[in-house]
């Protein structure tokens, strides 16, 4: 038997666990289904079930009160568990839902989706960013902050956006040496004029100056305009070459510095996770200032599709904050929907958010505008460099792809594999579409024309034969 | 890459879950219960947890949160699991780049 919801959240970060209180609220009967033992995300990410700790974090405060918010509601959770495919079932009313996890359902059905999944870090391909010793901020901040690892001794911090202040900050929490922080925008003085903007977020200069006086404290060089250029080692990153980048973010000949290093953590802002959104048809569009191919959406943060809701930065760059109301906005929409909530009172409440969801949206826009990631930053890349890293195709065979006639990412693929491994493209597709417009920059091409990866089922790799015995159950 | 022991307001004080046994290749290491097969590697000191299909270069743990699939091990004979979103487990066997049969 499987099981029918009203709602299937999926998803259970800031924004996808605030869309399943909602609905649940107003008697939607909602599932939510996460990937990871516990809900947070990435945002409030907590500590092992195992770990205690004296005291909590505020933002681990914050998604612990969520948390049991979100237990006190019959919502049924299904943790540990991948979502492979989402399937529109042939009587066109529910969507057949695809698990993969130990001890949960194969299927579950549900008359709308809430889609969460979140975004990770914009992966940059450079010479050596394969190498053991090469991470993203994420994956920095998990071992440092739930893990409780130190992940290297001496680290060089490259990237653009906050976080690679938050990293900087922790590494050295922890006691890792940071021998540089740098960020490839040049972000002054076109910063300042987002100041009026600011103001109107207390908690994120709070937040700021907190890691900024790591740097100002000297410990840190904070280098605007600069960039990674190499990672350089045998089986694992021994040293570290930093370049100057240009606004476009090519690197400026000459500027090169090399610092001995065991630790390269990489965050170029972020990228929506849309996998699911695209496997179903969600219509996309091309918007780097918001993390590149996000999904369409309307005021209630539907989709193209009826009855499939996108929220949180898994739909647009926004932070957790904006996540958080965009979720309660989608589970109020899907209470209307599903006729357990009076739409003129699902109206007032969307006013009352609109003031501060506004004020987020405005701070989404000055995120975009100063840490979008260049394009540029593509010719960090040789020739030789791998931007795949699942087939292991490189920059070389992209620009060769593109001689033969390629014009569309999706050509690209079909002739030199690349975005067909394990991660399904989520780690080059920034790259690759990055990589054609510059080999053909002579022509009319744009990022639009290139196109995005498409995404089948499975989502992710599961084995063969847990797909049989799951393809019984549905029959 | 030790466990972090010194504490801060951003890192506050913790008390690790209990101290298990695991094997790495035959050899035995300690985990606390809690921590994820890539904690425990890095932990003792082993980066390279696959080698590349193709050129057979080093991979180790990179996105951290389960989405870039490079740092793939055996686990309990089941090749091709995620290090960095696994638990460990007691006696759990745990093999790095190996080749997989065919």
């Amino acid at each position: 038997m499987i099981e029918t919801y009203e709602l299937a959240v999926i998803g259970a970060g800031p924004a996808g666990m605030e869309a399943a209180i909602s609905a649940s609220e107003n008697g939607v009967k909602t599932v939510i289904v996460d990937n990871y033992p516990q809900v947070g995300g990435q945002y409030f990410m907590q500590l092992p079930k195992t770990f205690q700790a004296d005291k909590n974090t505020q933002t681990e405060f914050k998604g612990k009160k969520l948390e049991s918010q979100l237990n006190s509601l019959p919502v049924t959770k299904i943790q540990n568990t991948l979502t492979w495919a989402v399937f529109k079932e042939d009587n066109d009313q529910n969507w057949l839902v695809g698990l993969y996890g130990k001890d949960t359902p194969k299927y579950i059905r549900a008359q709308n989706l809430i889609l969460a999944n979140g975004a990770y870090d914009t992966p940059i391909a450079f010479p050596g960013w394969t190498l053991p010793g090469v991470i993203t901020c994420g994956a920095a901040l998990i071992l440092l902050k739930s893990q409780r690892i130190k992940p290297g001794t001496r680290a060089l911090v490259t990237g653009t956006g906050p976080l690679i202040l938050s990293v900087n900050a922790h590494l050295i929490a922890a006691g890792v040496e940071v021998v540089s922080v740098c960020e490839s925008n040049q972000i002054l003085p076109k910063g300042f004029r987002y100041a009026p903007t600011m103001l109107k977020h207390w908690p994120r200069i709070k937040e700021g100056a907190n890691y900024l006086r790591t740097i100002f404290r000297g410990k840190t060089p904070y280098k605007m305009g600069w960039s990674i250029k190499e990672a350089i080692g045998q089986d694992h990153v021994e040293k570290a070459v930093i370049t100057k980048v240009d606004k476009s973010g090519k690197p400026i000949s000459g500027t090169q510095k090399t610092f001995e290093v065991d630790l390269v953590v990489t965050g170029y802002s972020l990228t929506p996770n849309t996998g699911l959104a695209r496997m179903i048809g969600c219509a996309l569009d091309y918007q780097p200032q918001k993390g590149g191919w996000i999904p369409v959406r309307d005021h209630n943060m539907e989709s193209s599709l009826p009855g499939v809701f996108i929220v949180g930065d898994g739909a647009a760059i926004g932070g957790a904050e904006n996540a958080q109301l965009e979720g309660k906005i989608a589970g109020t929409a899907v209470a209307v929907k599903t006729g357990h909530l009076n739409a003129n009172i699902a109206e007032n409440f969307i006013q009352q958010v609109k003031p501060n969801l506004r004020s987020q949206q405005q701070f989404g826009i000055l995120y975009g505008d100063l840490f979008t990631p260049q394009s540029g930053l593509i010719s960090l890349a040789t020739d030789q460099t791998i931007l795949c890293r699942c087939e292991e195709v490189t920059f070389g065979e992209i620009k060769q792809a593109v001689l033969m006639g390629a014009r569309t990412i999706g050509e690209v693929k079909m002739i030199t594999r690349t975005g067909m491994g394990n991660c399904q493209g989520r780690m080059c597709e920034h790259s690759v579409n990055n990589a054609v417009v510059e080999a053909l920059s002579s022509e009319l091409v744009t990022h639009q024309s290139i196109g995005h990866y498409s995404v089948r089922p499975p989502l992710h790799p599961i084995p063969e034969s847990y797909l049989a015995e799951a393809h019984i159950e549905v029959d | 890459m030790k466990r972090i022991d010194k504490t801060s307001s951003l890192i506050p004080q913790v008390e690790r879950g209990t101290l298990i046994k695991i094997f790495v290749d035959g050899i035995e290491i300690e985990a606390y219960k809690g921590e994820t097969v890539a904690t425990a590697l890095l932990s003792a000191g082993i980066t390279t947890f696959r080698l590349s299909h193709k050129h057979k270069k080093p991979r180790g743990l990179y996105c951290g949160m389960g989405i870039c699939y490079e740092c793939l091990v055996t686990i309990n004979g089941i090749h091709a699991q995620r290090a960095c979103i696994t638990p460990v487990e007691e006696g759990m066997q745990i093999e790095t780049c190996k080749e997989l049969e065919l």
